[in-house]
């Protein structure tokens, strides 16, 4: 525990900055990435200083790599994007809304920040629409 | 192209959705400021843009700017936790004449730091308690789990999964209240 915050210095100051692997939306650039897209889109709506946010980032980063090709993942800070939250009721974060058409198909608040669960969390809703049909 | 922010003096930077980290903020703001006017330490609250962070350090993340208190030194060099704090307390006219206790090696140790880095561990878990609305719950016991987590580790144990609801309720996270005055920017520069 002592020694955690020293090591956290190094490692700090060591890692090269890497650019984010979700792009962020707002309400300027919503409708064209989001709602008039093509394909399943994911929306995180969060906030940097929930700390529930943090535990899920990384994990989101790696789903959003595993379904890259097919979905598409954005993120929507709610503490800036406030209307944006409020026209989607958003209740808490993370959110993880879940779009196709225009329309919103699913909804997880809060998934565990576990790849499995996050990555259910994304895909079902649309597997279940594509089984509808 | 990233454009750095040159800077002369520390920044503070802090968590400006939690009351205590502000209220902190507001004592150094107002500590740092000599009878002249002058600063010796800058105060910024994180906020919301990464990429205003990155001007400042290209390292510097804005999840690790809101998991840990950081000071951005000169030199492009950042203190975390219990460092920060002593950094802090360095460059305030009314600590400095303690701080440099912080320092001080004794066998190769520096115990004065070494407390100072528990005591901002206990402060930084348990600050949910004194009014930090973005904090999420309350972790009286994290320091104590903290150490029966390490004694597990010790004999091969793998630590549980966390049992807490993965969510913040929105009436937390969005009450965004008027953070300390920014402090003016140091000139820029493009890298």
């Amino acid at each position: 525990m002592i020694n955690e915050t020293l090591e956290h210095a190094r490692e700090t100051l060591l890692r090269p900055s890497v650019p984010d692997k979700i792009q962020a939306v707002t309400s300027s650039t919503f409708t064209r990435l989001v709602l008039e897209a093509e394909g399943p889109i994911v929306v995180e709506f969060m906030s940097y200083g929930c700390e529930h946010c943090r535990a899920i980032e990384p994990v989101l980063e790696k789903v959003a790599e595993m379904v890259k090709p097919r979905e598409s993942i954005f993120r929507v800070n709610i503490a800036v994007e406030q209307e944006l939250a409020s026209s989607y009721q958003i209740e808490g974060t993370p959110t993880l809304v879940m779009f196709l058409n225009q329309n919103e198909v699913g909804r997880v608040e809060g998934p565990s920040p576990t790849v499995s669960s996050v990555l259910t969390a994304v895909t079902q809703p649309f597997e279940s629409r594509a089984e509808a049909y | 192209m990233t454009t750095i922010q040159k800077q002369t003096k520390p920044i503070l930077l802090f968590n400006d959705e939690c009351a205590v980290c502000r209220h902190i903020g507001h004592w150094v703001q107002k500590s740092a400021r000599s009878k002249s006017g002058e600063t010796s330490i800058l105060v910024q609250p994180i906020g919301d843009d990464p990429e205003r962070l990155r001007s400042l350090n290209p390292d510097l993340d804005i999840w690790d700017a809101y998991e840990t208190i950081h000071v951005l030194m000169p030199d492009g060099s950042m203190k975390l936790g219990g460092g920060a704090v002593a950094e802090t307390l360095r460059n305030l006219p009314n600590t400095r004449w303690f701080a440099w206790t912080f320092a001080t090696s004794i066998f190769g140790f520096r115990p004065f730091q070494i407390m100072l880095n528990v005591a901002y561990a206990i402060l930084a878990d348990v600050r949910p308690l004194f009014g930090c609305e973005s904090c999420g719950k309350s972790k009286v016991f994290k320091p104590i789990q903290r150490v029966f987590k390490w004694a597990k580790t010790l004999f091969g144990g793998r630590p549980n999964p966390s049992p807490t609801p993965h969510f913040s309720s929105l009436s937390a996270v969005r009450r965004r209240p008027v953070a300390v005055p920014v402090e003016p920017f140091p000139q820029s520069r493009a890298s």
